[in-house]
């Protein structure tokens, strides 16, 4: 067994008097994947930030091939081989590959100029050696994918000679044929000694590229095993602290009758003639690649981008949405994709941001009753589970998982009849996840008619009654639960039905 | 945490002008007079009444400039209603602050309905409404006004200036509005996160216009008091006021960028002003070092909330 390159030992760390991080020990041989797990808020984060020398420990150290070092900064980091691969790629658009990959240390000739050429040979080499002969070192990296900026990162480690790498959540924003190429380049790296520290959510990348595998729970070491000693249930149970049961908890509960009834439903090139069914109780599954029309089929029923022709019949009767409000209205609530930029308003206080869509229900005239305010959402917070210091806690505070269940909550506060849940479960952490899941059992049971906008398979599979599958703006197929495999939900998500045939 | 900055920001301004004041008045021993302040109450009414309205404007992340620009107009058109046309003035003065009022609507469905950023939109309705004051009046200035008409503008009810009531219930209903009905928790819900507040229901372009609106019926009302005080109509009525009101509401500690702000602080950003202002033309300065003056007075007010910010927040 080789010796660690980098060992930390009983790192801790506070914010503003809260501990962050309780005396957390770490190490990373040469020419291994060590993952680092845990829920969010757990303090992954923080500890890549000590390691990469972004914040300072307050107590612990830092060794380094044998040697206690502090880092003062990231550039004493960096000095020391260790790099990092940020979730957001820190590059500049508007400079080349090459400028990227160099900057701040470029090579320079005897005269103190910029040696372009040697910048540009050895950028080409580095890319080569990650198998990525397909970029040119000259095109400005506003032109490239997010994969391609991602490999221009790794490139801008390698030219500094790091040692160790640490990614963060390197495949969160990545399409599936781009992870596999990653997880190739970074077995590769694995081979030429580098040793990686790999921060991720996805269990299946876990178990094909990590060696050894460390959970911090609270901020707290929790352990550091071997991936053969484990299995995925093992993480999970020691990330939450407490065994899951099942990671879907189906409820069943018999289907009433229709409550919303979508004929030929038209907007733009990403919906085009939808029609289905949802009944009370049901949770009906919307699978489809990126850009399919799952959230544009959403948003048109919530109003934000109205139908231009077709029909919705809501218990029977046609209604005509046009606009978020008159969703709200008709009982239609809408849980959007992006949490930060459409369902909250970070800065203000949770209580405000729970009530927001029913203003009026806790208003008297046009004043704010603030006691009945305080009520609603007092009772919303427990009844959802939000973990906060008090409802004028401001939303931004809080941890993904909890952001997600204030921005459901403020929904079920309009008691909706129809509840729309874009991707409810994304950037959330397994504990959380599971408790949205019971959530949404927890309303179907209520007679709540749920449409489940979801990326993530096993989800949409192990949460729905009946799967919708969409490619290119249209229905591709409706399938019911038992029928429901991802062999088949996976052909109609990339079958192409032309209007003749529909 | 964030109503803590806040009231923090504001403490913090209080003093200072607490600060000024003690100052001012040792340097000239008319500034501390019951009259000579009062009468820089008066003299700030107008000011006062726009910004009280352009406090909720920047709230929500956006901004008017065309203020000054509405208040030379509907100072003109109280002049021609009646002179030219013959309206009683009491109805004159009603039919001039409905066209102001007006003008700032259309500032509103302009930046609504076609999307034209604020900073803009308010950018060419100054030149256009100015353009219109100078078209209406054709240069010349109209004067005598019946004797009852200065009560509004030169007289005093209580003792007080009689404006300077009005700025105070516009400053209390104001404050009352922002800080504790739903239209309030609107204006910082667009100011914070419009989108958000979009996807939540809440009627933002509809807000928006009201507001817009409020501010071109602010810029109206302070035109009549504006003439009623100085006793005569000209075009170039209000020519830069934008710049003082919008350098009390930031002062005051209202982001630029919206989602915070409140009348309170306003209003003490306001007296600040109007304190250094005096205090200036008492010490002799003349009217350009004013202008300097509040220039330099935005841009520090500008980097002490940015340095709040990052300390305020983690």
């Amino acid at each position: 067994m080789t010796e660690p390159f980098v060992v930390l030992k009983d790192i801790s760390k506070s914010f503003v008097g809260v501990k962050v991080l309780k005396d957390v020990s770490f190490d990373v041989r040469p020419g291994e994947v060590h993952a680092l797990l845990g829920e969010n808020g757990a303090g992954k984060s923080t500890l890549i930030k000590v390691l990469s020398g972004l914040y300072q420990p307050d107590g612990g150290k830092i060794i380094i091939g044998g040697e206690e070092k502090k880092f003062a900064s990231t550039r004493d980091a960096t000095a020391n081989g260790i790099a990092t691969v940020y979730q957001e790629l820190l590059l500049f658009p508007e400079l080349s590959v090459a400028e990227n990959v160099f900057l701040g240390h470029y090579p320079r000739t005897s005269s103190g100029i910029i040696d372009w050429t040697t910048v540009r040979s050895r950028t080409r080499e580095l890319l080569d050696s990650l198998d990525t002969y397909d970029l040119d070192v000259d095109s400005k990296v506003l032109t490239l994918s997010v994969a391609q900026r991602q490999r221009v990162e790794i490139a801008k480690a390698l030219s500094r000679d790091a040692k160790i790498l640490i990614m963060d959540e390197p495949t969160a924003s990545l399409v599936e044929s781009d992870v596999q190429r990653l997880m190739s380049i970074v077995r590769q790296l694995r081979e030429r000694g580098v040793g990686i520290i790999y921060v991720s959510h996805r269990m299946p990348e876990i178990f094909a590229l990590a060696d050894r595998v460390t959970v911090l729970r609270d901020g707290a070491f929790v352990a550091t095993k071997d991936i053969h000693e484990v299995t995925e249930k093992d993480l999970v149970s020691l990330m939450v602290g407490r065994s899951i049961e099942s990671l879907f908890p189906k409820v069943e509960v018999p289907i009433g009758e229709t409550v919303l009834a979508v004929k030929n439903l038209n907007h733009g090139r990403h919906v085009q003639d939808i029609s289905f069914e949802l009944r009370k109780g049901e949770i009906l599954g919307v699978a489809g690649l990126v850009g399919s029309g799952r959230t544009e089929l959403a948003l048109t029923l919530f109003g934000m981008t109205p139908a231009t022709s077709g029909e919705i019949k809501l218990n029977g009767k046609p209604v005509r949405i046009a606009s978020p409000i008159h969703a709200r209205d008709l009982g239609i609530a809408y849980v959007p994709e992006d949490r930060g930029l459409q369902g909250l308003v970070k800065p203000m206080a949770i209580r405000q941001n729970i009530t927001m869509a029913t203003i009026d229900k806790v208003s008297k005239g046009i004043f704010i009753k603030a006691a009945e305010e305080m009520k609603h959402a007092v009772a919303a917070v427990k009844r959802l589970g939000v973990r906060c210091r008090d409802v004028n806690q401001p939303v931004g505070q809080l941890s993904g998982g909890n952001q997600q269940k204030v921005v459901i909550a403020k929904w079920l506060e309009t008691a909706p009849q129809v509840l729309i849940l874009d991707e409810p479960t994304r950037g959330v952490d397994v504990g959380a996840k599971s408790e949205i899941h019971s959530i949404m059992g927890e309303l179907v049971r209520q007679g709540v008619a749920i449409l489940m906008i979801s990326s993530e398979l096993p989800e949409v599979l192990g949460m729905s009654d009946r799967v919708l599958v969409m490619s290119a703006g249209r229905i591709t197929d409706v399938i019911a639960r038992a029928e429901a495999t991802p062999e088949r939900v996976g052909a109609a998500m990339t079958a192409h039905k032309s209007a003749e045939a529909a | 945490m964030n109503l803590k900055s806040l009231f923090r920001h504001e403490m913090l301004l209080a003093i200072l002008l607490a600060i000024v004041l003690v100052i001012l008045s040792f340097q000239s021993d008319k500034f501390f007079t019951v009259s000579n302040l009062l009468n820089q109450g008066r003299l700030m009414t107008e000011t006062g009444l726009i910004a009280i309205a352009m406090t909720f404007i920047i709230a929500t992340g956006g901004i008017d400039l065309s203020v000054g620009s509405i208040l030379g107009l509907t100072a003109i058109l109280t002049g021609v209603f009646w002179q030219n046309v013959g309206l009683p003035l009491p109805l004159a003065a009603a039919a001039a602050i409905a066209v102001g009022t007006f003008a700032g609507f259309v500032n509103g469905i302009i930046i609504t309905r076609f999307r034209v950023p604020p900073l803009i939109a308010t950018l060419a309705t100054l030149a256009l409404y100015r353009g219109l004051a100078e078209g209406i009046s054709q240069a010349r200035s109209v004067r005598g006004y019946p004797e009852w008409f200065y009560v509004l503008g030169q007289g005093n009810v209580l003792g007080v200036p009689t404006q300077l009531w009005l700025l105070l219930i516009a400053a209390v209903v104001a404050s009352i509005i922002l800080g504790y009905t739903r239209w309030g928790r609107t204006v910082y819900a667009i100011g914070n996160n419009e989108v958000a507040a979009r996807f939540s229901g809440l009627s933002v372009e509809r807000t928006k216009v009201a507001l817009y609106t409020a501010s071109g019926f602010a810029a109206a009302v302070a035109a009549v008091i504006f003439v009623s005080r100085v006793s005569t109509t000209r075009s170039d009525m209000g020519t830069g006021i934008e710049l003082d009101a919008i350098t009390a509401v930031v002062l005051g500690g209202t982001s630029i960028f919206g989602g915070r702000g409140t009348i309170a602080g306003t209003i003490i950003g306001l007296c600040l002003i109007q304190a250094l202002k005096n205090g200036l033309s008492l010490a002799g300065v003349k009217g350009d070092g004013t202008i300097m003056l509040i220039g330099a007075v935005l841009i520090l007010a500008i980097l002490v909330s940015n340095l709040f910010e990052r300390s305020g927040t983690r």
